[in-house]
Formats: C-alpha cells, sequence, structure tokens
C-alpha cells in the first residue's frame, strides 16, 4: 500500500478551502486504507504554500515547481501523474471544482483505474473503496465501485468534508522536480485575471440564500428583510409575487422562471408558501430552513427544518441573534 | 312635364369645362383604384379560398343593418348610419341624373327624369340631405366635445405625450372629410333654394327643405338677381367639391367607403380561432410586405381608425406597447410608402417584436372591428419570422423547447399525465383500450397544475355521478398546441397536432370532452385540417345538459352571488356564451355580469403563449384590472371560471391585486360539486379507494424504503455473514418493488467484452442477494494503464476544406419527480426516463458556430454517443447549426462513464482530424464534469475546463476565459488542437424550430458501430442506487427568540 495523494488546490498564491476538505477525507480514510497521506503543491513557489498545509495526519508535503506562474490544466495533470507514479499512490484526491475539472479526469485518463467525479461521499470497505455521487440531477444517489483497479483517481464535491485540524508536529516536505518537456508544447500562457462585476445579486452563485415571500406583506417591509440578509450574510432571493410586483428586481427570483440556486448550501425561506415553481429553484438544496405561519404549507415537505412563527418576530429575533 | 334644368344659363364651353372636371376627376379616382390593386396583387394568394357568395350576402345584411358599427357605440352607429344612407341616397341620385342625361337621353332620346318620377325623386334626395347633414354633425360633435381617447391617436400605452405627426395629419384629414361632405350637402341645399328662388316650380319641386331655405334666403332679402348671382357661382362651388370628393375618395380617409366593403365581403370570422398555416414553400414567418397575403394588404386600408380594438386590447389596456389599431395603421403607412427597412425584416422595424410578444391573441380586436381585419393574423405571421430567428423571451424559448421535449410545459415526463386520477375513488378508462362514450382531452393545466388538478377531480367525479362513460388518452395526450400556434411556432403545432390527431383516431369513443378552452377551440377548428373531425364539447355544456335534463340533481341551490369570465376561446373564439350561464342558473346562483363580459370579455391575459412569459414588474396585469371590475360589482361571493389557465391568473391576480377579501375564485364545476353536494366519497367506494391508497402509499414507501434499508445493509455487509434481507426479497416479488442489493443483470457500465478492467460480479439468482465485492486496493499490483482512444477502424472522415470543430452532444437523461429502480437496482427504471439534448452542449454548438462565422469558413460536426433514439438530440444539433453528425453505438456500450465517452470522443477527433473539441461543462444526468479533459489526455493536446470566453482567428493559439468559483475569470492562451468544456450561460444558443429540426434530417448522420475499446475504457461501475434522503422538515419548536437562536446555530454551522 502505497497511501494516498491529495493535489492541492490554490488561486493568487491562496488555498483553496476545498484542499483542506480533501485532506480531511484521505486523513480519515488513512486507518482503514494505511498511509501515508501525501499532499502534491503544484505551483511556481510551491514553498510559500506548505505552511498551511499541515495539517493533523497529513504525512508529507510534496512540493513541485510548475512551469507556469498561474494554474494551467495541463501542467497539472502531467505533474499528478508523475508524482503518483514515483509514490504509486492507490488513491488520489483532487476537488471537484473548475480547475479540478480542469485536470483531474486527464490524471485518470492517463493512469488507468478507477475513477469517478463529483463525488459526495468516499468510503472504504474491508481495504478497498467506494464513493457516493449523486445523479439525474440529484434525485438519486449511487454508489460507485472501482472493480479490481489496483489505483483509483476521485474528485470530492467541495463542502462535504471537514479539514483536520492544524498538525502539532512539522510535516515533512520534499521538493520533487517534475520533467515538463514532454508537454511544454501544451501549456498555456496566463494572461490575467478578470474580477467580477460588484455586488450584483447572483442567485446561482449564492450559497447561502434568504428569500422572502408573500408572507412579508408590503413592500415597505423589502429594506427590512434585506438588511436581515446583510446581517446573515446571505444573498436575498424572493418568490414570484415579490419580483412580480416589482419590489425586487427580477434577478432575486428564485424558481422556475426566475433562477435555481444551484450552489446553495443553506436556503433561509420566510414567508414562502412553496408553490411547485419556487421549489423547483430551491427543493435540492442541502439543507432548507423554511418560516412559515401556515403549519401545513408545501414548503415544510421540501424543507430540512421548519419554523411555525409570525415571520416578523421571527426575523426580529434573528436579527438580534446575530447583533 | 316637371323636371329642371341642369345646365341653368351655361354656355356650351362651360358645359365642356365641367365635363372636362369630371373626367379629370373620375380618371383620378380610377388611377387610385388600379394603383391599389395592384399593390394588393403584389401580395400572396389569400391563406384560404375566400367564400365571396356568402361573404356579399353577409356584407350587404351587415351594411343595412349597421350591425357591426353599433356594437360599444351605439351614438358613432347612428352618426354612421346616417352618413352612410344619406350619402348612398345621394350618390344614387346623382347616378340616376347621369343616366337620364348621359346615357338615355343621347343614346334613345328618351329621358325618364320627369313629372312624377322626377317629384318623388326629388324628395327622397331632399330627405336624403338633410339625414346627411344630421349625421355629419353628429359625428362632429362626437370629435369636438366627447374627447374620446380611442380617437385621440395618442400613444400613451407606448409612454409618448406628444401626438406624432402622422397623427396630426389624420386628425386634419378626419375633419377635412367630414367638412367637404358637409359643404357638398349644403351647397346643394344652396342650389336648390336659389333654383327654387328663381323658377318657382310647381309644389315647389317636392323638395321641403329646399323651399323652406329658399324662403328663408327670401326673408333674409336675396332677391331674385342675388338668387341668380348666388345660382351660378354656388353651381360650380357643389359641382367642383363633388368632384373633388370623387377624385380623391381612393387616397384619403374615404377610402374605406370601398375597402371597408371589400374587407366585409370577404370577412373569414373563424380566421381567429382557426389560425391559417404557412403557405407550402414559402417562408414560415412573416417579415416583408409582398409575404403579406392580399387580404392583408387590404385589411391595411380598411382600418376606419374607429378605434374599437384600441379600447378593447387587454394589452393596451394594460400599458403594453400594443394598440391593434396602431399596428394596422403603421403597417399601412408602410405599405403604401414603401419606406426602406432593413432587409428582410422590414416589417419587423415597423411593427417591433416587443408589440408582437404583446399580444394575448385573445381575438378582441378582431371580434369587435367593424370591418373585418384579423389583426391578431397578421401578429402571429410576424411572430412565426421571430420564432425562427428565435427572438422570444428566453422563459417562453424554454418553455418551447420542453414541449417539444417532453409534450408538455410543466416538463413533467409524458406518463405523469394520469397521476391526477390516482386519487379518485375509481379507476378512469384509459380510452386507448377500451370503448368509452366520451372521451376527456385534460390539456397540460388540467393534468398537472395542483389546483387545477383539483378541478380535474372534481369534474371526473361529477362525471362519475351522472353516470358518464368517459376515459382518457393517459400519456398518449400531449399539449393540444393551440397556445404553440399563437406563439408562432408553426412546426411544433404540427408535430402536437398531428400526434394527438393519431392518438384521437386509434381511440374509441363518440364524442370528445374538455374543460380547457384553449384545447377546445384547436381540436374543434383547426385539428379538421390536420385529420382529425371529432364532435367536442366544453364541460360547461355538458353540465349544463346534465343539471337541465335531471342527470344531476342540485340539491342544495346555491343562492350565491357570482359573475363568470367568459373564457376568450369559449366565447370570442366559439360563441358559447350560455353554457357556464346555464349551469350556474340551475344551481341557484345569481349571475351579476362584469361590465366587459360575453363576447367584450377581458382577456386574463394568459392567451397567446403569455401565460409562459413574465410580465415585466411594475406593469398592472390584465388579470389585475379584471379583479378591480369583479370587486366593484359589489358583494360578489365568487368569481368563475370555466378555464385552467384563468382559474390560474385569477386566483394569483385576487391575492396580488388586493381582493383576497372580497370574493373567491372558483371553478364552475366546485360550485357544481356544492351544489348537488357530491360526497367527498360514496361509502361504497370506500373499501376500492383504501385499496388504491394502500397501493400508492405502499409504492412510495417501497421506492423509498427500499434503497435505505438496503444501504444500512450494505454499509453493515463486511460484519453481515449472511445479510437478513427477507423482508426486501419478499418486497422484491412486487411489480414496482426496486431492490438494489439483488444483482440479476450485469452492471451498465461495465458490459461483457468491453470494459473488462472492472469486471461485472458474477450474476446471481434471485434468491442468492449479495452485495457487489469491494475488492482491497492492494489485491492489485500498483500499475498504471494509460487509457486509449477508442479503434473506429471502419469510420473514414470527409476531406478536411477548412476548420473543423467537433463538438461533443449527449441525449441526456431527465427523471421525473416520482420513479422507480430497475430490478438490480443499479439504475432507475428506463421507462420513468425522457430524454433531450444536453443543455450544455447547445452552447458549446453555439460556441463552435460562432467561431466558424466569424472567419466564413469551416465546419462544426456534432457528435454523440448513444443509441437510434438519440437521433433527436443529434437533429435539434444540425439544427442549431452544425454541419453533420456521428452517432456512435454499440449494443451495451455506457452513455454514463465519462472515461468510455472520452476515449469514442478521442477516437473521433482523431479520425476528423479536428482543429478544437468542444463540449458542455458537464451532462445535466450524471454531471461527471470529466469527458473533456480525458479526452485530452488520450489525444495529447491541450484542454481547459468551464470556459466561458472563447476567441479564435485560426492561428496557432486561441483565446480563452475560464470561469471561476464566485464570478472570477482566468484569461488563457492555449495551443491548438485543444479540448475545451464550454459553460452553460457563455452564449444563448440559436432556437431551433421544430421545422427547423425536421429540415435537419437532410443534412448527413454517419453511425459508427465497429468500435474496439480499449482494457479498463471504464472509470466505475454503479454498485447501487438509491434515494436521497428527503422527507418532512424537522419541526423547531419554542419562543421566537429560541426558535432563532436554533435557526442561528444551524446557519452558523452550515457557513463554518
Amino acid at each position: 500500500m502505497a497511501g494516498i495523494l491529495v493535489v492541492a488546490e490554490h488561486l493568487r498564491g491562496r488555498l483553496a478551502p476545498v484542499t483542506g476538505e480533501l485532506i480531511g477525507t484521505a486523513v480519515a480514510l488513512k486507518e482503514q486504507l494505511g498511509g501515508p497521506v501525501r499532499v502534491a503543491v503544484i505551483d511556481a513557489a510551491p514553498e510559500a504554500l506548505a505552511d498551511d498545509l499541515a495539517f493533523a495526519g497529513v504525512d508529507e508535503i510534496l512540493l513541485i515547481g510548475a512551469p507556469t506562474p498561474e494554474f494551467d490544466a495541463v501542467a497539472a495533470a502531467h505533474a499528478t501523474v508523475e508524482i503518483a507514479t514515483a509514490v504509486e499512490a492507490r488513491l488520489i484526491l483532487i476537488g471537484h471544482t473548475v480547475s479540478g475539472m480542469g485536470f483531474g479526469p486527464a490524471v485518470a485518463a492517463r493512469l488507468g483505474g478507477g475513477f469517478a467525479s463529483d463525488v459526495i461521499t468516499v468510503e472504504a470497505v474491508s481495504g478497498g473503496i467506494r464513493a457516493q455521487r449523486a445523479g439525474y440531477a440529484n434525485k438519486v444517489l449511487s454508489w460507485m465501485q472501482f472493480g479490481n483497479a489496483p489505483l483509483v483517481t476521485l474528485m470530492l464535491r467541495a463542502g462535504g468534508a471537514k479539514p483536520p485540524a492544524a498538525s502539532d508536529d512539522v510535516v515533512s516536505r520534499r521538493a520533487v522536480t517534475v520533467d515538463f518537456a514532454p508537454v511544454a508544447s501544451l501549456l498555456s500562457e496566463h494572461q490575467g485575471y478578470i474580477d467580477p462585476p460588484p455586488a450584483d445579486v447572483d442567485i446561482t452563485k449564492a450559497e447561502v440564500i434568504m428569500s422572502i415571500g408573500r408572507g412579508i406583506q408590503d413592500e415597505q417591509n423589502i429594506e427590512r428583510f434585506r438588511a436581515l440578509a446583510d446581517r446573515l450574510g446571505a444573498t436575498l432571493g424572493c418568490s414570484r409575487p415579490i419580483a412580480d410586483a416589482g419590489w425586487l428586481p427580477k434577478a432575486h427570483q428564485v424558481g422556475l422562471s426566475g433562477k435555481t440556486a444551484s450552489n446553495c448550501k443553506l436556503y433561509l425561506a420566510l414567508g414562502i408558501s412553496g408553490a411547485v415553481q419556487h421549489l423547483h429553484g430551491m427543493k435540492h438544496v442541502e439543507t432548507i430552513i423554511a418560516v412559515n405561519t401556515d403549519r401545513n404549507a408545501p414548503i415544510f415537505n421540501a424543507a430540512t427544518h421548519g419554523v411555525c412563527a409570525d415571520v416578523f418576530a421571527f426575523a426580529d429575533a434573528l436579527e438580534t441573534n446575530f447583533n | 312635364m316637371q323636371t329642371r334644368d341642369l345646365f341653368w344659363q351655361m354656355s356650351p364651353i362651360a358645359v365642356q369645362v365641367f365635363y372636362g372636371i369630371g373626367i379629370a376627376a373620375m380618371a383620378t379616382f380610377l388611377a387610385a383604384a388600379v394603383h391599389h390593386a395592384n399593390r394588393y396583387r403584389r401580395g400572396t394568394a389569400a391563406d384560404r379560398p375566400v367564400d365571396w357568395a356568402a361573404g356579399v350576402r353577409r356584407m350587404v345584411s351587415d351594411l343595412l343593418a349597421h350591425r357591426t358599427l353599433d356594437r360599444r357605440d351605439r351614438y358613432a352607429g347612428i352618426g354612421h348610419r346616417l352618413i352612410f344612407f344619406g350619402f348612398v341616397t345621394l350618390l344614387a341620385g346623382t347616378l340616376i341624373i347621369t343616366l337620364d342625361y348621359d346615357v338615355m337621353r343621347p343614346l334613345t332620346g328618351v329621358s325618364f327624369w320627369h313629372g312624377w318620377f322626377y317629384l318623388a325623386f326629388s324628395l327622397v334626395v331632399d330627405v336624403a340631405g338633410v339625414v346627411l347633414i344630421a349625421g355629419i354633425v353628429m359625428m362632429m360633435a362626437r370629435r369636438a366635445l366627447f374627447a374620446l381617447p380611442k380617437l385621440d391617436y395618442q400613444r400613451a400605452y407606448r409612454g409618448e405625450t406628444d401626438i406624432r405627426p402622422q397623427a396630426r395629419r389624420w386628425q386634419v384629414e378626419d375633419w377635412a372629410f367630414l367638412s367637404l361632405l358637409l359643404a357638398i350637402a349644403v351647397s346643394g341645399f344652396v342650389q336648390e333654394a336659389t333654383r327654387l328662388l328663381i323658377d318657382r316650380p310647381p309644389l315647389d319641386d317636392l323638395s321641403p327643405v329646399g323651399a323652406m331655405l329658399a324662403r328663408l334666403m327670401e326673408a333674409a332679402g336675396v332677391d331674385s338677381d342675388a338668387a341668380v348671382a348666388i345660382r351660378k357661382a354656388n353651381w360650380w362651388l357643389h359641382a367642383v367639391l363633388a368632384l373633388a370628393f370623387v377624385g380623391t375618395v381612393a387616397i384619403t380617409k374615404g377610402k374605406h367607403t370601398i375597402a371597408a366593403i371589400a374587407s366585409l365581403a370577404m370577412r373569414d370570422t373563424r380566421n381567429v380561432a382557426r389560425l391559417p398555416a404557412p403557405r407550402e414553400g414559402a417562408p414560415v414567418g412573416v417579415s416583408r410586405l409582398e409575404e403579406m397575403s392580399w387580404r392583408d394588404l387590404l385589411h391595411f386600408d380598411a382600418c376606419t381608425k374607429c378605434g374599437r380594438c384600441h379600447e378593447a386590447c387587454p394589452a393596451r389596456v394594460s400599458g403594453y406597447p400594443l394598440s391593434p389599431r396602431d399596428l394596422i395603421l403603421d403597417l399601412r403607412l408602410y405599405a403604401e410608402s414603401g419606406l426602406p427597412g432593413t432587409a428582410g425584416r422590414e416589417l419587423l422595424d415597423v411593427v417591433t417584436p416587443e408589440a408582437l410578444w404583446a399580444c394575448r391573441a385573445c381575438g378582441a380586436c378582431a371580434e369587435i372591428c367593424p370591418v373585418g381585419i384579423e389583426h391578431p393574423v397578421k401578429i402571429v405571421k410576424m411572430r412565426r419570422a421571430l420564432v425562427e430567428w428565435g427572438e422570444m423571451d428566453p422563459i417562453l424559448r424554454g418553455v418551447l423547447e420542453t414541449i417539444a421535449n417532453v409534450g408538455n410545459s410543466f416538463g413533467e415526463p409524458a406518463r405523469k399525465r394520469g397521476s391526477w386520477t390516482r386519487e379518485l375513488p375509481f379507476q378512469v378508462k384509459d380510452a386507448r383500450r377500451e370503448p368509452v362514450e366520451a372521451l376527456w382531452f385534460v390539456g397540460d393545466f388540467a393534468s398537472f397544475d395542483p389546483r387545477s388538478q383539483g378541478v380535474s377531480r372534481t369534474v371526473a367525479r361529477i362525471f362519475a355521478k351522472a353516470g358518464l362513460d368517459f376515459g382518457l388518452l393517459y400519456d398518449g395526450e400531449r399539449n393540444a398546441g393551440n397556445d404553440i400556434r399563437r406563439v408562432g411556432e408553426e412546426g411544433l403545432y404540427e408535430t402536437l397536432s398531428g400526434h394527438n390527431a393519431g392518438q384521437l383516431q386509434q381511440a374509441r369513443f363518440d364524442w370528445v370532452v374538455t374543460t380547457d378552452p384553449h384545447s377546445f377551440n384547436t381540436i374543434r377548428n383547426e385539428y379538421p385540417e390536420f385529420g382529425a373531425r371529432v364532435a367536442i364539447r366544453h364541460y360547461s355544456a355538458v353540465l349544463a345538459d346534465m343539471l337541465e335534463s335531471g342527470r344531476l340533481k342540485v340539491k342544495r341551490p346555491l343562492g350565491k352571488r357570482v359573475t363568470l369570465h367568459d373564457p376568450c376561446h369559449l366565447g370570442r373564439f366559439n360563441g358559447e356564451y350560455e353554457a357556464p350561464r346555464r349551469v350556474l342558473r340551475a344551481i341557484g346562483c345569481e349571475i351579476v355580469e362584469m361590465p366587459r363580459c360575453r363576447d367584450n370579455s377581458f382577456c386574463c391575459g394568459a392567451g397567446g403563449g403569455r401565460i409562459w412569459v413574465p410580465d415585466p414588474p411594475g406593469t398592472e396585469k390584465p388579470a389585475h384590472s379584471r379583479m378591480h371590475e369583479a370587486a366593484a360589482l359589489g358583494g360578489i361571493d365568487v368569481f368563475v371560471t370555466c378555464c385552467p389557465k384563468d382559474l390560474t391568473m385569477f386566483e394569483d391576480a385576487r391575492k396580488t391585486s388586493g381582493h383576497e377579501a372580497d370574493f373567491v375564485v372558483a371553478d364552475l364545476a366546485e360550485l357544481v360539486a356544492e351544489a348537488i353536494e357530491l360526497k367527498a366519497i360514496a361509502p361504497g367506494q370506500i373499501p376500492a379507494l383504501i385499496d388504491r391508497i394502500t397501493e400508492a402509499v405502499a409504492d412510495r414507501v417501497i421506492a423509498r424504503l427500499v434503497p435505505e434499508l438496503s444501504r444500512a445493509l450494505a454499509a453493515n455487509a463486511a460484519s453481515l455473514p449472511a445479510p437478513a434481507v427477507a423482508p426486501v426479497a419478499a418486497i422484491a416479488a412486487r411489480e414496482t418493488a426496486a431492490s438494489p442489493a439483488v444483482p440479476v443483470e450485469a452492471p451498465p457500465l461495465a458490459p461483457a467484452g468491453i470494459a473488462p478492467a472492472i469486471s461485472a460480479p458474477p450474476a446471481a439468482t434471485g434468491a442468492d442477494v449479495e452485495m457487489m465485492p469491494i475488492a482491497p486496493l492492494d489485491a492489485t499490483e500498483w500499475c498504471i494503464a494509460p487509457r486509449r482512444p477508442a479503434v473506429i477502424a471502419g469510420y473514414a472522415a470527409p476531406a478536411k476544406t477548412g476548420c473543423r470543430i467537433l463538438v461533443g452532444v449527449k441525449h441526456v437523461a431527465k427523471l421525473g419527480d416520482e420513479f422507480g429502480f430497475r430490478a438490480d437496482g443499479r439504475d432507475v427504471r428506463p421507462d420513468d426516463l425522457e430524454y433531450q439534448l444536453n443543455e450544455w452542449d447547445e452552447t458549446a454548438i453555439e460556441a463552435a458556430m460562432q467561431i466558424v462565422e466569424a472567419r466564413g469558413a469551416g465546419e462544426v460536426v456534432a457528435v454523440c454517443i448513444g443509441p437510434a433514439e438519440a437521433e433527436g438530440s443529434i437533429r435539434k444539433a444540425l439544427a442549431k447549426g452544425a454541419a453533420r453528425a456521428v452517432r456512435l453505438w454499440q449494443d451495451g456500450l455506457s452513455v454514463s462513464d465519462p472515461m468510455t465517452n472520452a476515449a469514442l470522443l478521442a477516437a473521433v477527433a482523431e479520425a476528423e482530424g479536428a482543429d478544437l473539441v468542444l463540449t458542455g461543462v458537464q451532462a445535466s444526468d450524471v454531471a461527471n464534469g470529466a469527458t473533456t479533459a480525458a479526452t485530452a489526455a488520450m489525444l495529447g493536446w491541450a484542454h481547459a475546463a468551464v470556459v466561458v470566453g472563447l476567441a479564435w482567428d485560426g492561428g496557432p493559439r486561441l483565446d480563452i476565459e475560464r470561469e471561476l468559483e464566485g464570478g472570477l475569470r482566468h484569461a488563457a492562451t492555449l495551443p491548438v488542437p485543444a479540448v475545451l468544456s464550454i459553460q452553460a450561460g457563455a452564449n444563448t444558443p440559436r432556437y431551433a424550430t421544430m421545422r427547423m429540426i425536421k429540415d435537419a434530417k437532410k443534412k448527413a448522420l454517419v453511425v459508427v458501430e465497429d468500435i474496439a475499446l480499449g482494457d479498463g475504457a471504464a472509470g466505475a461501475v454503479v454498485a447501487s442506487m438509491a434515494l436521497p434522503p428527503v422527507g418532512q422538515a424537522t419541526m423547531i419548536e419554542g419562543t421566537p427568540a429560541e426558535m432563532a437562536a436554533a435557526v442561528a446555530q444551524l446557519i452558523r454551522d452550515k457557513r463554518g
């Protein structure tokens, strides 16, 4: 057994949150699968990131000097394949992120063996592993297995695991030289980053959404709920009647004729009864907290947590709690 | 013998001058008339043959009765009637004199214009003159004093406060027209008066008005010398005015006297209810003047600017940028001027797309038009062009694609169409399997909208109570297409109507019933042209008969004050106003009519596809206006609808327009159920119902529980020597049960002989329930096995001429809300899946098309891995611009494994010598997001994922922008060739109409079946599939503060 290889993800000199989650998963599996857990950093200046990778349970940090100043899919895939081969990694963990999608499948194509992407859960079973992923627009969950593949590459969905605590000990580091000559002609040239335009709402990207419905009763109450959303760090969404009435711009509307909360992790629905059209845009969200005066409102069938209360009283109490 | 001298004391030269002017005036008139006729002839043939005989008969009767002019403006009707009959009589008088003087006398020397005939003639013409003047004065007073908004030409609905210069000219023309007529009439009387003063004929020529005027003049001091002078001068005045009228009538407002009569003679009152199909071989949409039919061109000229349509239009009333009158007038101006426009879409410069999309196709304009103009027909013809170009609201476009994919606007699987019947205490017959008396065509809203489903069940129970033998088409039914046709997606309409017509032909029934007026309309009026001639009745008529014949007995007359909304498609389109009122009377309701009722019913705003287009924020919807109207009646208990769309629109509008407390909105059937005391469930039906409910609940429990159970078992598989799965096995015996723990088939991803690296578990017998074993990773010696492109030896790509871009397109599966698992528990039942072209791949096709179009060379090739059924999606890709397509398939091939897909895509890319390979970021069904990078790795090409910006000038490198989490973009250049995945939203894919999709059959599609995949092609197999945990919310109890604290904790936990 030659252990688990985690490929760290980083952007503009900062580690991406998914890296800690990948390490958390790797460390949790180490007990059953056996170590070591190695974390590879592929960057023009990998040492700068090494300090942040010293999580408890990490056995070794591998520093690979990248041929490009910023992320390059070909370079990342090549380096990962070379390292995995060098250490004979049995399990390779990569984030299912934009950059991860750029190179992770290429790693699996070049190494062979098992592969699954957008994995929600990984389980070790008697020395082997299986991975759970969603299908058919999150309507089903599938357990994927990998036969008798000698190695498996998995791309993990962000937000599914917790990073371990920082390591008390010094984690050993090793600089590894990878020859990028075979892929030199395929490399990209970095042209720059373009920051997104400031803060118009984007329901599809928001991770925390607080939506309001007809229960807020009056246009004059919009500002009050907007303030609450700001306080919670949530994007303000709404149901169709609110947008139709012109109380909020259309961009805020969640549902069939509005936006789908595709990346939402937490959805707080205030005064929304839960028309099918609205549910369409948010019912897939992992955690849905619904607040409504009507105990029989359909929103409670879609929600994970329900509060049967006056929306205004509840909003006041919540705001106090966050003050 | 009494008569009069036409050319009193006039020299022969003066007479000749008069004839000269007269002939010139008539020549001018004729020239203008010929010019118009030639203009009309440039239009295409009439959409349907014109029934002239019947048309002329009705035109004459309409004109004599002035039926169309009296409607909703009695004053104008009377005024116009006076002008019309006065004018026609005077015109006839003039013609009689011409006949006598210029025809009879020169030819035969005989004259009939004398004696008693002359005197009678004189009297009639005298009275006609007064009638004409009275009418003109009425109309002048109306224009001057009534301040009617429909006559002010101001386009307030477009936010215009000034009147356009053209409208100013119209105002001048309106007054000039009336003034000229008045001057002709008055000068005629003056002429008569001076003649009577001078000639003093016996009986005053039986001209009482002329004689009265003569005496007035005499009293005013007009002596015989003055009379002679006036008589001579006024003769010329009268003659020149009258001839000026003749000369200009065909080029001024007077034109309507001819065009409107012609329009009425060719009127087809069913045209809005039964839209014309596009002509064979012609463009589907109309965007140029010459694509309009001659009838359309004549309609533009027939408009009298009366403003009745302007007043009736629900779009105009609600402040949308459409007035049917102004639309017709703008088209007329354009037709007259031949102004230049954008080549190929001139009419859409004249009539903006926003105006066309504002239309609700409610038919209120055409219905009230006194001259028979069919505004909606023109609007739909132009909408067809917009649809062809994809210029429509994105939501509407999405709905059209949904309907094309699944046959209903709700995006539900076809099999769920009959789901609403499950909660009925009895089984509804399937009319495709057994004969029924009445076939119920349910329609989309009544089938899928939860509120309308309730009404459908009520109707079903009423029918059952009345003993009606009825059945459904179940999943054989699709959207009837009425509104699709009115949106302008004619190809899709043809597909839907063709399908439904086929289903109707296969079922056995006596007549069709529906609760949906939209389905009712198209089946009744339009399906006959698609081969389905059926007798169809609206449920209101069926219920009325049942109540009146005693088949349904009213046990409790309701005694409610109700108002009824006439559905456009039932009333105006099909003339059924009485049936719902008969029902309401039979159940003891007092009907209070709204001001706008029956033929003047005010559209709910949902028609013409507008139910799928969101109204811009801030506008008052038509439905709101209707709610205010009903509330103004005072003391109404129920606002009654008999259309599922109406119910939806008005229930929404009641809440948002502030009338929640004033009345309720209810369907006709719900009131009937109350009146006949339809019990929730008859006692005799309870056992059967219990069975049905138990069964339904059991299905759901099994679907939810079994996967959970097996998952729990799987988790403990290692510690369970012999899994205790007896309950599972027992349930598995049920047909609907899904037991993931029973592997009876080879897993879908690793068919024998294709992907041997990951071997399928040994086939187990039903009793031998076993999990797929998980092998320890170190059971196999560590090694790498690079994946390579598949071998497709038999495939030869056409020679390459320009750049070649491959686009991977997937026929993706979509799962409805209710589904079950396959017996082996590794996938859902195939029947529960519906397929369509992957949304991300549409974006990739568009990105490829934009490169090829920008370069003006090259081809886009669609590559699809899928069975023959995938050809629907391939055709769609071809319709969106791909030049040709390659489909790869082999029995047992997986479409869900990205590594297998990549090996196949890479093989085609090699064979084609592609410059670029594009795919969508992911397929919506399995969402691996992995094919792109894997393909590139197998090819040894550059690659990038989640690309939102792409530019390539054909050089050695291309520019991309990747969109990272949070919207940050990363710009880079890549060497060509490259493989890129394109993110949805990176562009707006062009819309492919159903006709384009059908036409795409002509493009080349090569099927590759000789495929050899390398060892270990697949990356994984599905071992089991289950439902994610869902259910009732965990309720948080306590004081607001406690509950808020608990929620706050949840938020903090989740945000980390």
